[in-house]
């Protein structure tokens, strides 16, 4: 594959215990520019601790995760400004209640880049046109339905200018007649490049728009594939049961 | 009647009795008052620690100190508090009365207050402080910019309840001869020998105080249910 690139994200035997429970074992990654990676497995897995570890959320307790060539989990490295370039979403949405859509939006961008008002409007006006709720600017989150908050949730990450975007489980928490409408934003968002990574349920969706899955259980990365191979063809005992359990 | 009116003229008209009413809630209401604002001022404090130690394991040390302060002031009678500060710690120091007692509720109501805070912060989901950190805000600014607006709303009643408490907790000053309200109440009954004008006056008035306040901690939470989006 692009073997030649310098990846974007490199995860190195990572590893994450809580307590006594071994979240992540030994997991390895490359994560290249352009990317759409869906990360698939059963419940408990640890698709979202590997996420959350991404980014920080979650401390890994061992390896290494170098971020555009950045040791991320370095003592001295300031997670504040790599955040910033990696969007995340999240099943809730945590838009934040108190504020508006618009300020929602333009929060990031004028307290942590120091864009002025117009130019953090303007922008924010970019994403909510094109995610077509441009005219609920003024509304507050709790006055949208599920579908809306979460497209929202995405526009608030897109507006950071994020090199990479991470969504854990997007449309799990929504109605089926919701769905449709946050994975069509997320289809976009993978025709114009933009790097994924995708913790999903929805096979279908990752059948259609993943360049790359692989499938996690207990914590460890059993199989890496091309969307084809990985439905079609499933190597390991534990995908062909996983798949014959959820297709 | 002309017993009641009587009673009334010789337990606060008479030398000017009336003065250790007025004498007495004026000291009252200043104790409360400042009592309030070294008590916030020690909650907010001790509240934000707490839940620093809470959300992120860090300020071990500090929070280990607060958990001392808490269980001490929470685990002892309020007039043990006040005669403590008056007779041991500022025995040698020469301090009006009023500075202590201002002090000992002070310290006191920090305990509660801390807790108040602690809680209201807690009770704010999770993924509101990730959605905060994730997008690239530190610690301390997603603290104020988002958990806090919003934690504030279930503080503000519980803070204006503490505030009630504290008022009627002041009325033990009198221990170290602190001439508030209830003292200055009790003075004129040692005088006139007649227990219930003074004593009823007195206990009208923490009354009265009590409902205004109330009244505004009711308006503070409907503005902020109304404002609820
Ligand atoms: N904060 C935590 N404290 C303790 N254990 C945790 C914590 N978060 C996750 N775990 C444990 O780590 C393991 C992996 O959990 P994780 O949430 O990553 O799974 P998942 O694959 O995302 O599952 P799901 O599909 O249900 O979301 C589970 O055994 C879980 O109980
Ligand atoms: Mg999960």
């Amino acid at each position: 594959m692009t073997t030649d690139k310098t990846p974007l994200i490199r995860v190195l035997d990572l590893e994450k215990k809580f307590d006594n429970i071994n979240a992540i074992n030994n997991v390895s990654l490359d994560v290249y520019e352009g990317d759409v990676l869906f990360v698939v497995g059963p419940s408990g897995s640890g698709k979202s601790t590997f996420l959350r570890c991404l980014n920080r959320l979650e401390k890994p307790t061992g390896g290494k995760i170098l971020f555009d060539g950045v040791d991320i989990c370095s003592p001295n490295c300031d997670i504040d400004i790599h955040r910033q370039k990696m969007g995340m979403v999240f099943q809730q949405f945590n838009l934040f209640p108190h504020m508006s859509i618009m300020k929602n939006l333009i929060i990031g961008p004028m307290r942590l880049q120091k864009k002025s008002r117009e130019e953090a409007e303007a922008l924010a006006c970019d994403y909510l046109k094109r995610v077509g709720l441009l005219d609920r600017k003024h509304d507050y989150p709790n006055q949208l339905s599920g579908g809306q908050k979460q497209r929202i949730a995405i526009c608030r990450a897109l507006c950071m200018g994020p090199q990479v975007m991470l969504f854990d489980e997007p449309t799990s928490a929504l109605d089926p007649e919701m769905v449709g409408e946050v994975l069509s934003v997320m289809r976009e968002l993978a025709e114009e490049k933009m790097t994924m990574v995708v913790v999903t349920h929805e096979m279908n969706f990752a059948k259609e728009i993943a360049n790359r899955i692989i499938f996690m259980a207990e914590g460890e990365i059993v199989e890496e594939n091309s969307p084809e191979e990985f439905f079609l063809n499933p190597k390991s005992d534990r995908l062909k049961a996983f798949l014959g359990k959820v297709l | 009647m002309d017993n009641i009116v009587r009673s009334f003229y010789q337990n606060f008209i008479e030398d000017n009795r009336y003065q250790y009413i007025l004498d007495g809630l004026k000291n009252t209401l200043i104790i409360t008052f400042f009592a309030v604002i070294l008590g916030t001022i020690i909650g907010f404090l001790i509240g934000a620690i707490r839940s620093t130690y809470e959300k992120t394991g860090k300020l071990k040390f500090l929070n280990a100190i607060c958990h001392i302060y808490l269980a001490v002031i929470r685990g002892t009678p309020m007039v043990l508090q006040l005669l403590i500060t008056y007779f041991v710690i500022f025995a040698s120091v020469n301090v009006s009365k009023i500075v202590v007692s201002i002090i000992a509720f002070g310290i006191n109501s920090g305990a509660y207050v801390a807790e108040i805070i602690r809680s209201g912060i807690m009770s704010i989901d999770n993924g509101q402080f990730e959605a905060g950190r994730s997008l690239g805000f530190s610690y301390n600014q997603t603290m104020i910019l988002f958990i806090f607006p919003q934690a504030i709303k279930n503080i503000l009643p519980a803070l204006g309840n503490e505030f009630i408490v504290l008022l009627k907790e002041t009325s033990v000053s009198g221990y170290i001869a602190m001439q508030d309200l209830t003292k200055g109440a009790d003075i004129i009954r040692s005088q006139t020998y007649s227990a219930f004008m003074p004593l009823i006056m007195a206990a009208l008035i923490y009354l009265i105080l009590v409902l205004v306040l109330d009244q505004f901690v009711k308006y503070f939470e409907r503005k902020m249910r109304n404002s609820d989006h």
